[in-house]
């Protein structure tokens, strides 16, 4: 039985030539795989490097990204400081105007200054001197160098009012001759050359004339006729007939002048020859005693 | 301690001497003193020592050109800056006064600040 059966069955077992085939192709198949992975291990290596290479390259070029940012950073930071450095410069150059402005203002200012000054002295100075003596020739000697030296008049006369025969008598000249000069009679409507009649008018109306802009040497009538007046009254006229040739035109403070030589010369004068007629008497206490606040006249009421 | 400076003002006016040494009150440090002519000036130049000297040229006695004249020739004052002041405006009275030792020529009627820059120019005050 068990040999029918043993006949009958089919040996599961390869041949041995089969077996040697299965062999061989099984280590043909395991060299092939470790072969392949080997390639494949190799590939991944070389793919690893390359891909190492190339993380490199973006690192070494984000690092150079990083700094031309940076450095862009740094040249925006700059312009920014070069802006404000402007807006400084700008300020600063504003300030430097505003100062430089103000200090021409201050200096036209300190010179106007110095100009009044000047001719506050100048004004001191003439109105001192005509007052400094009660002698008649001291005072027309300071009344001829004022206008001499202060005015800068060349020809000129000094006309006083003779009320008793209605003229005017001029006491003092230059550049013209005293003698020849003669009196010129005032309020009874004669006739005269035009520069008596200037005179005359400058008494008789009591407003100087005084010729602005260029004063020139052949003029004929008065560059100025300054009427001397006390209380108001015109007692005399100061004619300037010519100015020195470096002095082409009155001035500011020529025009000061004329103001006070108004006012001051005809008191100074007519002082002067009122204390010359009283032999130099000062008068006597007594005219002053009557005098006191209650007598003054009263100055008129504010408007 | 700023300098002090010594000037001499010869002129016979006292109206315009009272003005120049207004004027002249205006430059810091100055001393002036007075000369009412010439030979008064000359006197007072005599055993002192004067920075700068301004005068008159129409004065009695000894007038403005001749104490120019005199001046230049004293060993202490030969080198003093001497502006003169007067009423001639000729250039020919300005050629006079400079050849015989002038420095500068002022006519009158003076400006105060033309007498101060002068005076200050011929010092060599900057302020």
């Amino acid at each position: 039985m068990m040999d029918k059966k043993a006949k009958g069955r089919r040996s599961d077992r390869p041949p041995v030539d089969l077996a040697a085939q299965l062999k061989l192709q099984r280590d043909s198949f395991v060299s092939t795989f470790f072969k392949k992975g080997a390639e494949f291990t190799e590939e991944l290596v070389a793919e690893n490097d390359r891909l190492r290479g190339a993380m490199a390259d973006l690192e070494r070029e984000n690092a150079s990204l990083r700094t031309q940012l940076a450095s862009d950073e740094a040249i925006r930071d700059l312009l920014r400081k070069i802006e404000e450095l402007e807006r400084e410069k700008q300020a600063l150059l504003s300030h430097v105007h505003e100062a430089e402005a103000y200090s021409t203002q201050f200096t036209s200012r300190h010179a106007q200054v110095e100009e009044e000054l000047a001719n506050l002295a100048n004004l001191h100075v003439a109105s001192y001197h005509l007052h400094s003596t009660m002698r008649l020739p001291l005072v027309v000697r300071h009344l001829r160098e004022l206008l001499q030296q202060l005015v800068g008049a060349r020809a000129y006369a000094i006309y006083v009012a003779d009320d008793a025969r209605g003229e005017l008598v001029a006491i003092a000249a230059e550049g013209r001759d005293v003698v020849q000069l003669t009196a010129i009679p005032y309020g009874a409507g004669e006739t005269h050359d035009d520069a008596q009649a200037a005179v005359e008018r400058a008494f008789v109306t009591g407003i100087a004339h005084v010729e602005e802009g260029p004063i020139h040497d052949d003029r004929v009538s008065p560059a100025a006729c300054l009427p001397m007046t006390i209380d108001d009254r015109a007692v005399g006229v100061i004619a300037i007939y010519a100015l020195l040739p470096q002095k082409g035109a009155f001035v500011a403070v020529d025009f000061e002048l004329f103001k006070m030589l108004g006012r001051h010369a005809g008191s100074a004068l007519v002082g002067a020859e009122l204390f010359a007629a009283a032999d130099g008497r000062i008068p006597g206490v007594g005219v002053f005693q009557g005098l006191s606040t209650s007598n003054f006249p009263k100055s008129a009421p504010a408007a | 301690m700023s300098a002090e400076y010594t000037c001499l003002v010869v002129e016979d006016s006292p109206m315009m001497r009272q003005l120049l040494v207004f004027a002249l009150s205006r430059v810091k440090n100055l001393r002036v003193t007075e000369a009412d002519d010439g030979v008064d000036g000359l006197r007072k130049l005599a055993g002192n020592n004067y920075d700068i000297i301004l005068t008159d040229i129409n004065m009695p006695i000894m007038d403005g050109l001749k104490l120019v004249k005199r001046v230049r020739t004293d060993p202490v004052h030969k080198d003093t800056p001497i502006v003169v002041i007067t009423t001639e405006g000729s250039d020919e009275d300005r050629q006079r006064a400079i050849a015989l030792g002038a420095n500068a020529y002022i006519t009158k009627p003076i400006q105060a600040p033309q007498v101060i820059a002068k005076v200050k120019e011929l010092l060599k005050i900057t302020t």
